[in-house]
């Protein structure tokens, strides 16, 4: 590659940052504003995927129940809202807020401990058993938020007003938007760094040779573990801003078919790519807004389709370089 | 050798079984600061499966392991690794995506203490990449310390678990078979390694090549269906009935 | 007294179903080392074609044979089609082909059937109840199902202790490099544990039919409970499929007999009764996590 190819190739991610962070106005040039939503979606999940991606991608550790702390991190703001808006303290002891700078926190911190906890156990396995583990607990954790009949059980909880950050409007889709995008490239350059530093060295290790780490005398459990805590993080994240731009929180956010969903967008982006996540979120979420707009009965079609690329195996992912 | 110097590696008593089958019997065995000593026997003897007991792969059913004095019986394979027990495997366990410097430096890495860094990117670790290089030196890699390992040849490999091995700064070493799968030229050039490692390391070479043996071997010990029926120098091994007649003359040459 | 009486077999009712799904199930993650969400799929397909097969004909015995055998044939057919290409694949691939063919199955049926719950009316001779002990009445359905169940796993018992197919089966449950050497066409056995598991399947589907209604995406809920079981009892093992079965059959049901009662107690209203329902579907998580600390690998793993 000569010296102008790789002058673009270096350029090339602060061309896709300035892309990223141009969408809101890019958007009103085209004359699409209702495109802003999408993107925000897409964003938000992306960021959610990027999540698992740390799990799956870098760890080779294949889980099924993510969506759990995508819905904890979501349904951290709800309950603080709602506590915030009845006035009671949660317990008695913990008074609710409307302040994004507290609920996105929070929201951290919960979906980041329940992954340790679950997370714990679920490594205490591998294989087939850890992937069946890891969707039995997220299924667990959606019956008992069904069963909340106080924060509204099946139907959901609705969130009127969005949390506020200083003077900035959440309810502005621009607004909105840019948080969203910024939280995402922050969790990304952190995760990037971590992944590129010793700790994410080990990570890359254990996936390829468990047996080669032990015999170098690493342990890998406690590693595992805390790449579990960041994964969960960063989905809890995600959720906690969903909760912001839909104002609705829902089990139907910790169920299984959303753990699904994670998981194909972290496969069809490239699995092991920093970015990958991100762009299987555009891909699928854009893929579903266009076929539903067909027919009801358009997942007939991705069905197959997602058969085929299991089918083609990462041998072949990653000869097209796909997949890292 | 002498019968003051205290073994390094002490098995005594060590049995296994796998339901009906014992695939270690009543084995006892020593490994002295320094020496080569080698584990041969047919296949099917149960070296494979002595080797996980001494690593910790696998937990003995009765008897005793002692690394330096410490029983090590109980340790986790890291714990045990920890301790100074290296070992290259059979079957090449190397990280097939990373280059031939990266699986080295990751030896490296694992003896500097717990890798929970960050921040720090590894690529650009001047301790962890100067070690790497001089491990790859010694077995004669360091012109393909940037190649990635899917693009090794099968010998490099074998060389390169070696390395890895030796990052480690191991103080007894099991070698499972280095000579597997290579040719007359690479099993000679493997050999000249790790006899110029003689001396420096105490090693445990598990082994089906004789030649390598041969030249190798401070002491030999003959495994058959999970018992040693002989142990001693090279040259008494040879005259041996019992060794003789377990095994086919021709493989002893 | 009657109470209890009736929740014990409610139990081993549950416990029933559940065997029969784990049982099939555990055997293909144990010999084919494949995971596979779609068991919930074929689950879901016998229990459609028997209830269409028992509106169209009327006839309680075609429509367990339809059952059964659309379960089983269609098993066969993805074994053939796509499960065979997964044996060697990473897990990821294995979790997104056969979560890809529960979204196709489920929105099939959805298009062939409606999105509406199908509800199967049973023939007279089934629909009624029986004495069980004096003065407590049972339904007949459910006592048949605990005799169904009972029978196949004994039949299953025979099958895989005294044939040599079964044998093979064993083996291949413990170790698939040792059938592999012994020269055996591991891709018949391999279409067979699976048609078997399918068939299992299908089977569960049709007796769930009557019980708990018809409709897409039945098959996940049970499916996620079957993984708990297996989970429990320990993979590839049939003995771990029937005790972990009984385990979360029973715990399932106690639970959910004992914990309104208890929660009354200590709060009032409906939103007891959900939390109630909340902690009760919690329950078998609970004891499988309490299983993981002490036993990582199941109560019975096949595997030594």
């Amino acid at each position: 590659m000569g010296e102008a190819g790789l002058r673009v190739r270096r350029l090339l991610p602060w061309l896709g940052l300035a892309v990223l962070f141009a969408v809101p106005v890019i958007v009103q040039r085209l004359g699409m504003p209702s495109l802003l939503g999408l993107a925000t979606r897409i964003v938000i999940m992306g960021l959610a995927a990027s999540s698992l991606n740390l799990l799956l991608g870098y760890g080779g550790l294949v889980s099924f129940g993510h969506a759990a702390y995508f819905g904890l991190g979501a349904y951290a703001v709800g309950i603080l809202n709602a506590q915030f808006v009845s006035g009671d303290p949660l317990l008695g002891v913990i008074p609710g807020t409307d302040e994004l700078a507290v609920t996105l926190p929070v929201a951290m911190l919960v979906s980041g401990a329940f992954a340790l906890v679950l997370g714990a156990l679920c490594l205490r396995t591998v294989g087939v058993p850890f992937i069946m583990i890891t969707l039995a607990f997220a299924q667990m954790l959606y019956f008992l938020f069904v069963s909340l009949k106080a924060y509204g059980g099946d139907d959901g909880l609705l969130i009127r007003r969005p949390n506020v950050l200083a003077s900035l409007n959440l309810r502005d889709g621009a607004t909105m938007y840019w948080i969203a995008a910024s939280c995402l490239v922050a969790y990304l350059l952190v995760c990037g760094r971590a992944m590129r530093a010793r700790f994410g060295r080990v990570i890359a290790g254990q996936r390829q040779s468990p047996r080669r780490m032990a015999a170098l005398g690493i342990a890998t459990y406690p590693y595992k573990l805390v790449l579990f805590g960041m994964a969960g993080m960063g989905a809890g994240l995600a959720g906690a801003l969903m909760a912001n731009f839909s104002r609705f929180v829902s089990p139907d956010m910790m169920h299984w078919t959303q753990s699904g969903d994670l998981l194909i967008m972290v496969v069809i982006g490239g699995a092991g790519r920093l970015w990958g996540p991100l762009l299987g979120a555009a891909v699928l979420i854009g893929l579903e807004t266009l076929l539903s707009g067909w027919t009801q009965y358009w997942q007939i079609v991705l069905g197959p389709i997602l058969v085929l690329v299991a089918l083609s195996g990462p041998g072949m992912r990653r000869r097209i370089g796909w997949t890292a | 050798m002498d019968g003051v110097t205290a073994p390094l590696l002490a098995l005594r008593g060590v049995t296994k079984r796998f339901g009906g089958l014992v695939a270690t019997n009543d084995l006892s065995l020593d490994v002295f600061p320094g020496e080569v000593h080698a584990l041969i026997g047919p296949n099917g003897a149960g070296k494979t499966t002595l080797i996980g007991q001494m690593t910790g792969e696998l937990r003995p059913d009765s008897g005793q392991i002692r690394f330096d004095g410490v029983d090590v019986r109980r340790l986790s394979a890291p714990r045990r690794a920890r301790l100074g027990i290296g070992r290259t495997f059979q079957i090449t366990q190397l990280l097939r995506e990373d280059s031939a410097l990266a699986n080295v430096a990751m030896a490296v890495q694992a003896g500097q203490g717990h890798s929970f860094r960050f921040w720090q990117e590894v690529r650009g670790d001047a301790s962890l990449r100067e070690a790497a290089l001089m491990a790859l030196d010694r077995v004669g890699l360091l012109a393909r310390a940037s190649v990635p390992v899917a693009a090794l040849a099968h010998g490099e490999r074998k060389q390169l678990e070696l390395a890895v091995a030796l990052a480690q700064a191991p103080r007894l070493l099991v070698l499972d078979e280095p000579m597997a799968g290579l040719g007359p030229v690479e099993s000679q050039a493997m050999t000249g390694i790790l006899a110029g490692l003689k001396g420096h390391v105490a090693m445990l070479l598990v082994e089906h090549d004789m030649d390598a043996v041969f030249a190798l071997a401070d002491r030999i010990t003959v495994l058959v269906y999970g018992a040693a029926i002989a142990s001693g120098p090279p040259a008494e091994i040879r005259r041996d009935p019992k060794v003789l007649a377990a095994y086919l003359s021709e493989e002893m040459g | 007294m009657s109470l209890v009486i009736e929740q014990t077999l409610n139990g081993v009712q549950l416990s029933a179903m559940l065997f029969l799904l784990a049982a099939g199930l555990t055997l293909v993650f144990g010999i084919m080392g494949v995971i596979n969400l779609a068991h919930g799929s074929l689950y879901m397909i016998g229990a459609y074609a028997s209830a269409w097969t028992a509106a169209a004909t009327g006839s309680f015995l075609l429509a367990v044979l339809a059952g059964v055998a659309a379960a089983g044939c269609v098993g066969m057919v993805l074994e053939f089609l796509v499960l065979r290409r997964l044996y060697a694949s990473d897990h990821v691939d294995q979790v997104l082909a056969t979560f890809g063919l529960v979204l196709f199955f489920n929105q099939a049926m959805a298009l062939l059937f409606g999105r509406q719950p199908l509800f199967v009316t049973l023939p007279g001779w089934l629909s009624g109840t029986v004495m069980v002990a004096p003065g407590v009445p049972y339904p007949v359905f459910r006592l048949l199902i605990i005799v169904t169940v009972v029978v196949v796993a004994a039949l299953m018992w025979v099958f895989i202790s005294h044939t040599r197919i079964g044998m093979l089966v064993r083996a291949g449950a413990t170790s698939r490099d040792m059938v592999r050497a012994m020269g055996v066409p591991i891709r018949g056995l391999y279409t067979l544990v699976f048609g078997l598991g399918a068939a299992l399947a299908g089977l569960a589907g049709l007796l769930a039919g009557p019980i708990y209604a018809v409709q897409v995406g039945m098959g996940e809920q049970i499916l996620i409970s079957t993984f708990v079981v297996i989970v429990i009892g320990g993979v590839g093992s049939i003995r771990g499929a029937l005790i972990g079965a009984l385990l979360v059959g029973g715990m399932d049901t106690l639970l959910r007999a004992v914990v309104p009662g208890l929660l009354q107690m200590m709060m009032q209203g409906p939103d007891a009764d959900a939390l109630a329902g909340g902690i009760a579907s919690m329950g078998i998580y609970l004891v499988m996590a309490s299983v993981l600390l002490v036993r990582p690998r199941g109560l019975f793993p096949a595997h030594g």
